[in-house]
């Protein structure tokens, strides 16, 4: 009975799997598109979503500058795919080399494309290039297991060039280079001199919740008073729409004060972890996607922290290994 | 795919033992219910259904999965003698008994996932029958046999059993909240190397040394376990008492200060 059933399901699917095979293969493609929001000036806007198999990880903003020497990439997205796509999309659209890629942080989304590119010409500061080398093959595993075959090939690649807060120039193009934290413990911001364009990096989000896995939320408020200090005329958020009216950090940081202190005040009230995620978010941010979500998520993630520095400490046990 | 699993639930209810299964059809159809009914069984034999007054509440995905919270509320069900708490597709099942002993029938606490798994409370009331409740979790994996965080800290001997905890009352509830966090590894025993080494007990004591809740630990329950219980307190009562061991025989004996009855706080701001 077992040997029919093999042979049944063989045949099946012998049958089947070519063209199902064939089908995903025809879907699994990324179609970037580049807006370009300055001359020589493009951005390629993520969805406002979660890692999906629908949408293959296609979720975080990068952008390209055409500089007279080369094009500059900031950040690679979430698979070899999507580096390749994007590499594709910049090669076609300036028609240069690429002679410099950022990577602002060590997030799967944002660095995950490097095989696409030259590892000479891939960059991000010490402590992102260590946070690559050590948790990036386990971040992209994580990512096999929510986008599948989108990951095929997928590796961590490690940035070949390290760099601090300062000045870097391509061609006609100065950028600078400032290193903060709080979205994880090394976030690189750069600022196109030239253009007075901001990119944020995942400090600033606009109409998606931010995100919390790597986070301080004392630092990230720092960061974002620095960020608002800059002057610049348009910001390009880690994810969102780019902003002009300073929305992106105003929200950011209106979304982490009432992260913060919900959390604090759920601990102090006596709610364990799952009753902290379903407490009500508030109507202004309606328009935040995944706000539920990520609310969930963080609880998860800085919870048991609060926690330890919230509960009072009521004694110890005798312990016999002393 | 369906149909195979569907086969192999079919062939396991013939099976002696599964027969318990039989009065309703498991929700969530794992094709390891007939082993977790088993469990429940030879704890106390008796009729098991499955049902909604039993709520389970987990994210339905682990964002951490060394640490998924999970709340079991029975309070509907009526007088609870037992709950226990097994994970269907955990290499150890069994994760917890608790007895709310003058306690509402409510725990929360945290558990350890080693894949996607069904988490069952099976709550006992007096006439014998397990009403079960479950839900289940997504996750990446690897929860039970990774080693503790602890193991990265040199320090993590001098920490060990230190407690923190605290009472909150509620004007509209004799129930008081009691939530407890001690610091513990929790070690399973799959980790490589390390052998298991869990908290295994922990009471509830009133000040007149009446035991209000009972809790019966394993090792699927996350490192540093921490639990919300709701044993009764009289408005009076000064304290509760924590009394616990692990399986070295380390032991644990603190008194949780009381608010006074008059002060009480809203769960929901």
């Amino acid at each position: 009975m077992l040997t029919r059933r093999d042979t049944l399901l063989g045949g099946l699917c012998a049958l089947a799997f070519p063209r199902i095979e064939a089908a995903l293969a025809a879907q699994l493609s990324y179609a970037l598109t580049a807006r370009e929001v300055a001359p020589g000036t493009y951005v390629v806007i993520g969805k406002r979503e979660y890692f999906t198999m629908a949408n293959g990880g296609d979720i975080v903003n990068v952008a390209f500058i055409d500089t007279k020497d080369g094009a500059v990439v900031i950040d690679t997205g979430s698979s070899k795919r999507y580096g390749i796509a994007l590499r594709q999309l910049v090669e076609r659209t300036t028609g240069k080399n690429i002679v410099r890629v950022y990577n602002t942080h060590h997030h799967p989304d944002h660095f995950l494309g490097n095989q696409a590119f030259d590892p000479s010409t891939i960059a991000s500061t010490e402590q992102v290039s260590k946070n690559i080398n050590s948790e990036g093959e386990m971040l992209a595993e994580n990512l096999y297991r929510l986008l599948g075959d989108w990951m095929r090939g997928t590796h961590a690649v490690t940035p070949g060039v390290v760099v601090a807060d300062g000045e870097e120039k391509f061609g006609d193009h100065r950028f600078e280079l400032v290193e903060l934290k709080g979205h994880t413990n090394s976030d690189l911001v750069i600022l196109d001199k030239n253009t007075g364009i901001l990119f944020a990096g995942d400090l600033a989000f606009l109409d998606r919740a931010a995100t919390t896995p790597h986070a301080s939320l004392s630092d990230w408020q720092e960061s974002l008073d620095t960020l608002s200090k800059v002057p610049h005329k348009l910001l390009i958020p880690g994810h969102g729409e780019p902003d002009s009216e300073g929305r992106a950090v105003t929200q950011t940081r209106d979304y982490l004060t009432w992260l913060s202190k919900t959390l604090e005040q759920a601990l102090n009230n006596g709610l364990d972890m799952t009753e902290a995620m379903s407490v009500p978010i508030p109507e202004r941010f309606a328009s935040i996607a995944l706000a539920r979500e990520e609310l969930e998520r963080s609880v998860a993630h800085l919870y048991p922290g609060l926690e330890d520095r919230l509960l009072p400490y009521i004694g110890q046990g005798e312990s016999q290994a002393l | 795919m369906k149909a195979i699993i569907a086969t192999l639930v079919a062939t396991a209810l013939l099976l002696p033992g599964a027969a318990l299964a039989e009065s309703k059809e498991d929700p969530l159809e794992s094709v390891m219910w007939s082993s977790m009914a088993g469990i429940l069984e030879s704890v106390n034999e008796g009729k098991i259904v499955f049902d909604d007054a039993v709520s389970v509440v987990t994210p339905s995905v682990a964002e951490n999965q060394m640490e998924v919270p999970v709340t079991v509320d029975a309070t509907k069900v009526g007088p609870v003698e037992k709950i226990v708490v097994v994970t269907d597709f955990n290499p150890i099942h069994h994760v917890l008994t608790y007895e709310p002993i003058d306690a509402a029938p409510y725990i929360s606490f945290r558990v350890k996932v080693e894949q996607a798994t069904p988490v069952r409370a099976a709550v006992l009331t007096e006439d014998g029958t397990w009403h079960v409740g479950s839900a289940l979790v997504d996750a990446a994996g690897g929860g039970c046999t990774a080693p503790a965080l602890s193991h990265g800290q040199e320090d993590w001997v001098s920490h060990l059993t230190k407690v923190r905890a605290k009472i909150w009352r509620y004007a509209e509830d004799q129930d008081v909240r009691l939530r407890v966090k001690i610091r513990h590894p929790m070690d399973t025993g799959l980790a490589d190397g390390i052998p298991a080494f869990f908290m295994s007990r922990l009471e509830v004591k009133s000040p007149d040394q009446k035991v209000l809740a009972r809790l019966d630990i394993r090792q699927p329950v996350s490192e540093h376990p921490t639990f919300t219980l709701k044993p009764h307190l009289t408005r009076n009562a000064e304290y509760l008492q924590l009394q616990g061991r692990d399986t070295d025989g380390n032991l644990v004996d603190v008194k949780v200060p009381a608010p006074n009855a008059t002060s009480s706080t809203a769960l929901f701001h």
